[in-house]
């Protein structure tokens, strides 16, 4: 199973829509690169590459950290 | 073993069959794939794999022991594996010799494997010598994860998904998935949102307004998490003991019926064991009974009444004719007596007197009127009375019937006997008849008992025999299930109770995060509010992803696993139902044959079980069918269909060679039905690779002496 496979599954569960992060059908065949603006979708591709690449869990927290945090 | 020489098979794609009776060779082909690529060997008897160094002797044919010259001998099996695609072949071969040592024949302790890799168009090969290679290309072969569904044993089939392994199921569904990246997946987003949840809070406490409120809240709200984990550690801990407690129930329910069924024939068995031993002492004793009551009762005297009657009835006539007669005889006397006193012709007593009446009488003459009186004349008897008194006439009667033995005080006795036995004799018959009757029917009885025996003896051990529990197991299995159902309820009420108060908590820990907030001066940093929201959703979807994957792979599976159960029961109808994979509270998933409304069936046999086991098998493969796992690897199984009888071989050979590339089958059933395997030969729809029959060159019953054993083996298409 590829990562876009795998992201894909993801995108399709309902509680993205329920939760306002997408609109129905939008993550329906998404493709890796779609939905770059959404932050949902790139933590989702963060725990995916983490996961794949057999990253740790601290070294996957230090990377999500990096991407949301601002101070 | 009973191969000798060379023995070759070439196996193309398809099913391909080996066809051979019990204790043709067929077990010991499936074993000699096995032990090429594990060196192990199924142990039949104890059910377990043995490696070379344990059954080293019986590997090696008694034929090439008994004609080898110069006492060595090399037992060797050698499987080539073709990669169409990639043009090479790889050559696993395993090698285990023995010598002769006196009369011993004493194996290596150890095999040797080499490993050929050969390129088939160039014709050139290497030897892998590299125990990593080896290893690598064995897993190439058949990965590790794979082999329980793709190498087996028809007895095996319980245990590959077997019921009372918790989670077997989930680790097929594993094997074959990618459902393992989803739950790292969720551990992941577990790890991101507690740790977003505390660096929120700890943010939340460095704005707090007043720092002995926030501490104090902090305590308690510290405490509240303490005890929401322990909680949830529980709860885990609850579902666990109840799933495992519900697996073991559903486990024994599934035998349940059969446990009772056993139970109760094991009752009744003894039961009327009990009551046909008592029957048999009874009917013996009425036997005995019956010869002592021919004097007890007087039996004897069966048909002897109109005996005592005819007796009684001489015995009457006879007094009577001796009463008349005696009558007639005193009358006549007595009337004699009076007329001689009457007509007084009769001289007085002693007149003349006596000597001169025993002169008369020995003169022969009469002296008083002086004329012969010839001896036995009526005057010489005339002188002779004189001799006598005539009252003396009836005593003398009286004394001449008493010189002979008086019998009839004799037969008097014997007629009172006889009227005394009267009413035994009468009632002899009647007693005979009912003593009879009495046996007649105990008879009846001990040969109803006895057949009634036989039949609950024959159901039990067929019970026994198809559902493997014997009457100790039976009893056994059901006290368990008692514990267990008391276990799972018990289970059921801790677990009730820790969501009742994990429930409480998490609102308190609500109320008390919400004090918290009010305490904050300013606001907080709007990324950590989103970090915080988007990490915790997250979290939320990484396991309601998981959960729907899993479902989608499970429905897959069920949807697939139906389909070969109804190809497999085609034709026939004796078990209706649907295979459902069930999941237990802690979530896993068991497969079972419920009915239209999804209600378990729950009195299934062996046959139903293994055929729901191997659909659901086969739903593994089928449900990645095109991808590489299904298509690369073979099915190799001995005795697959032995357990679900001939209805659905047909049915299961169609359905094995729709869902695998390759197979390889070792059956009997072809061999004893010539009609199956001419269908087998000729129907369209099995995808049939090559079938051989193998027979042994001596046949079982005459295999005292095994040292010119061989097996034949004969290409049937």
């Amino acid at each position: 199973m590829t990562r876009e496979q795998i992201l894909r599954l993801y995108l399709e569960d309902e509680l993205l829509v329920q939760k306002g992060y997408l609109k129905e059908g939008e993550g329906v065949d998404a493709k890796w690169a779609d939905h770059r603006n959404k932050k949902i979708v790139e933590v989702i591709k963060f725990a995916i590459e983490g996961v794949i690449n057999g990253d740790s869990q601290t070294m996957m927290t230090r990377k999500i950290n990096q991407f949301l945090d601002k101070d | 073993m009973c191969y000798a020489g060379e023995n070759r098979f070439d196996f193309t794609e398809g099913m391909n069959v080996i066809i051979g009776d019990n204790g043709y060779g067929k077990s010991k082909l499936y074993d000699a794939f096995y032990w090429a690529m594990y060196d192990e060997c199924y142990d039949t008897n104890e059910k377990e794999w043995k490696k070379t160094r344990l059954i080293g002797n019986s590997l090696i044919s008694d034929k090439a022991v008994f004609e080898s010259s110069d006492s060595l001998v090399r037992a060797s099996v050698k499987l080539t594996f073709k990669d169409i695609a990639k043009d090479c072949q790889y050559i696993v071969e395993r090698i285990l010799t023995g010598q002769k040592k006196g009369q011993e024949f004493i194996t290596d302790t150890d095999s040797v494997e080499e490993i050929t890799y050969r390129q088939i168009a160039g014709m050139t090969g290497k030897l892998i010598t590299s125990p990593d290679e080896v290893d690598r290309i064995k897993k190439k072969v058949l990965p590790d994860n794979i082999r329980p569904y793709m190498w087996f044993q028809g007895e095996q089939v319980e245990s590959i998904i077997d019921f009372g392994e918790r989670d077997s199921l989930t680790q097929a569904i594993n094997v074959l998935s990618n459902i393992s990246r989803f739950d790292e997946i969720s551990e992941v987003a577990d790890a991101w949102g507690e740790s977003a949840s505390d660096q929120y809070h700890r943010k939340v406490k460095s704005l707090s307004t007043d720092k002995d409120s926030s501490d104090r809240l902090e305590g308690e709200r510290n405490k509240i998490v303490e005890r929401i984990t322990l909680l949830e550690k529980d709860l885990r801990q609850y579902k666990d003991n109840l799933g495992t407690a519900e697996e073991e129930t559903d486990k024994l329910v599934n035998k349940q019926e059969e446990a009772i069924q056993i139970r109760e024939l094991d009752v009744r068995r003894k039961g009327l064991e009990q009551q046909l031993t008592q029957t048999v002492e009874e009917e013996q004793f009425e036997r005995v009974d019956l010869y002592q009551k021919m004097f007890s009762r007087r039996w004897v005297l069966k048909g002897s009444a109109d005996l005592v009657k005819a007796y009684n009835g001489k015995f009457s006539a006879y007094n009577d004719i001796k009463i008349t007669k005696r009558a007639e005889a005193k009358a006549r006397i007595e009337a004699e007596n009076n007329i001689i006193k009457k007509l007084q012709t009769r001289l007085p007593v002693n007149v003349p007197e006596p000597h001169n009446v025993e002169k008369m009488l020995r003169l022969e003459r009469c002296l008083v009127c002086n004329r012969e009186a010839e001896e036995g004349s009526e005057a010489w008897e005339a002188i002779r009375q004189l001799l006598s008194e005539p009252d003396n006439d009836l005593q003398e009667l009286e004394k001449e019937l008493a010189t002979n033995h008086n019998f009839e005080s004799d037969f008097r006795r014997l007629s009172q006997h006889g009227y005394a036995m009267e009413q035994d004799i009468h009632r002899v018959d009647a007693d005979i008849k009912s003593a009879l009757r009495r046996l007649n029917r105990l008879d009846k009885r001990r040969r109803s008992l006895a057949d009634d025996v036989e039949k609950v003896n024959n159901d039990y051990a067929n019970l026994v025999t198809e559902s493997a529990i014997d009457g100790e197991r039976a009893k056994r299995l059901l006290s368990e299930l008692q514990a267990k159902n008391e276990f799972a309820n018990r289970f059921r009420a801790n677990l009730t109770r820790a969501e009742i108060e994990l429930e409480r908590k998490q609102k308190e820990l609500e109320e008390i995060d919400a004090k918290l907030g009010d305490l904050v001066k300013g606001e907080l940093p709007a990324w950590l509010e989103e970090k915080k929201k988007l990490l915790m959703d997250f979290r939320d979807l990484a396991q309601s992803t998981r959960e729907r994957v899993f479902d989608k792979l499970v429905k897959q599976l069920e949807d697939e696993a139906n389909k070969h159960y109804r190809q497999m029961m085609q034709g026939n109808l004796s078990a209706q139902g649907i295979i459902k994979l069930m999941e237990s509270s802690k979530g896993n998933y068991m497969p079972r044959l419920v009915d239209g409304e999804g209600n378990p069936l729950m009195q299934l046999n062996t046959g139903n079980i293994i055929l729901i086991k191997l659909s659901t098998i086969m739903a593994i493969i089928s449900a990645r069918q095109g991808s590489r796992d299904t298509d690369l690897y073979t099915l190799i199984t001995d005795a697959p269909m032995s357990v679900f009888g001939e209805d659905y071989t047909i049915g299961f050979c169609k359905t094995v060679s729709s869902v695998y590339r390759q197979s390889i089958i070792m059956s009997k059933e072809f061999y004893k039905n010539e009609t199956l395997r001419r269908q087998l030969l000729t129907d369209s729809e099995i995808n049939l690779g090559k079938v051989y029959m193998i027979t042994p060159s001596i046949a079982e019953s005459e295999r005292s002496n095994r040292n010119s054993l061989s097996t034949n083996i004969k290409a049937l298409n």
